[in-house]
């Protein structure tokens, strides 16, 4: 017999948890537990999550990180200015989930709970160096998103234990960014492959401390390092692009499954890399053409 | 065990003693008797069986009654005022954006919600915004041509309203 609790507070959720209670499952949007609806089938006491309020808001927290709380939804995150501001990568791939619907009702806390090698949030979140805070009755601790995730639909969250936000840790300069997806239409499509990357961007055409994050190509969403060594504290140019794309294709662990092939995947890692690299070019060439203009008008 | 839950469903409230498991579409449709919400795929793909709740566009297909306990909801049956077609219903029917209706309803809630986010959308907005609704009729350019023609009309009422 199923038993629904929609609970107000952190406290009584976590006092929930610690009694270990057999075939609990917390729910916040809903949106990946309810399309199965075997998954409620075994489910004695399902949590709604969506009303506690210590899951909610976006702020900075006391040690001046963005704090985005675990029920906080995927729409939220698109329209908020300190997102937009600030962690622009995030909003740029939350827009990306599912349709105005399921943002509306689908939550941050809710897409790393599940885990899904194609998440679309995920990829951004690695590259941004989040950070998961865990609530259990021991206080919160906090795992790199990476650490996190351990495999499809398995994360590093105890049985004990609430995904109670996502920590972000602000960053100051000029940044470029941007999250490219293949699938099979642009509304409501989870992900053949995606890639996420954001970078400092100088004047002298140069990007420093490059992030870059793959999704859909391996068991987990995955960064990518010798992309990233690519790019770093070199100036953007086409031959510096494919090198870099060349280096997400070779680290593409791909599969072939119901939404796509091992061989397209591996491929389009690097159509995508060089989509939203060369637009990030095209954008530094007008900056610097702009600028050149402004500087001949002063002299 | 039934679940005691109060909804506010097109400015009037009701309680209805629904299954834990039960979703919000099968509360409007078989407790309400309000069969304008259309059922299609039941996993949040179609749209066909949008509401507007507490402001939110959302399926209610992936929504359990029992955590919308108190919500305020608008379905396809609030949207005409005293029995008139509202402008947006009015412009469906003079482009012609209904073909079999099934997906009407939904397109009406996603049209509403996108016009009470934006004053004048563009046609990527209006396109992005009814991208979680399918008209398997495929007649798309119909709806965003009426969403359009709703929101200028709207926007035009408004500024001559503020005297401008």
């Amino acid at each position: 017999m199923l038993r629904i609790l929609r609970l107000p507070a952190l406290d009584q959720v976590i006092e929930i948890l610690s009694a270990q209670e057999s075939e609990t499952l917390l729910m916040a949007g809903g949106t990946d537990i309810l399309p199965r609806p075997a998954a409620l089938a075994s489910t004695r006491l399902l949590i709604d999550l969506s009303q506690v309020a210590e899951l909610q808001g976006i702020a900075l927290d006391a040690e001046g990180r963005i704090r985005i709380g675990a029920a906080v939804t995927h729409q939220e995150i698109v329209d908020h200015p300190l997102i937009q501001r600030k962690a622009q990568l995030l909003s740029m791939a939350c827009s990306s989930i599912g349709s105005v619907q399921i943002r509306n009702l689908g939550t941050i806390g809710g897409n790393l709970a599940n885990a899904s090698p194609a998440a679309d949030s995920l990829p951004a979140l690695v590259c941004l160096a989040a950070e998961v805070a865990l609530a259990s009755p021991r206080g919160i601790r906090f795992l790199p998103v990476s650490a996190f995730i351990l495999g499809p639909g398995r994360t590093a969250r105890a049985a004990d234990e609430l995904i109670e936000s996502v920590r972000i840790p602000v960053v100051t300069g000029r940044r470029v960014a941007f999250f490219k997806k293949a699938g099979q239409r642009r509304g409501m499509c989870c992900a053949k492959a995606s890639v996420a990357m954001c970078a400092h961007r100088h004047g002298d055409g140069r990007l420093t401390k490059p992030r870059v994050a793959m999704g859909a190509v391996a068991a987990t969403v995955i960064s990518v390092p010798a992309a990233e060594r690519v790019l770093a504290d070199r100036v953007l140019t086409m031959a510096v692009i494919e090198e870099a794309a060349a280096a997400c294709c070779e680290a593409a662990q791909a599969i072939d499954d119901i939404r796509s092939t091992a061989s397209y995947r591996r491929h389009v890692v690097g159509a995508l890399l060089t989509e939203g690299l060369a637009e990030i070019y095209d954008h530094m060439q007008d900056l610097a053409r702009r600028q050149a203009r402004r500087r001949r008008r002063r002299s | 065990m039934r679940v005691d839950i109060e909804l506010g469903i097109n400015g009037s409230r009701s309680r209805f003693a629904v299954e834990p498991d039960e979703r919000l579409v099968s509360t409007l449709r078989d407790r309400a008797g309000l069969t304008g919400t259309k059922q299609g795929c039941k996993i949040g793909e179609c749209g066909a069986c949008s509401v507007i709740m507490d402001g939110k566009l959302v399926p209610s297909c992936l929504v359990l009654s029992a955590s919308a306990d108190g919500a305020d909801l608008l379905t396809v049956e609030g949207v005409a005022q005293d029995g008139n077609l509202s402008d947006l219903q009015q412009a469906f029917v003079a482009e012609g954006a209904i073909q079999c209706g099934y997906c009407t309803p939904g397109m009406l809630l996603a049209g509403e919600y996108l016009l009470s986010r934006y004053q004048r959308p563009d046609t990527a907005q209006i396109k992005e915004a009814i991208a979680g609704n399918l008209c398997r009729c495929t007649g798309y350019t119909k709806i965003v041509a009426a969403i359009r023609k709703t929101a200028k009309k709207r926007s035009l009422v408004k500024s001559s309203a503020q005297g401008r």
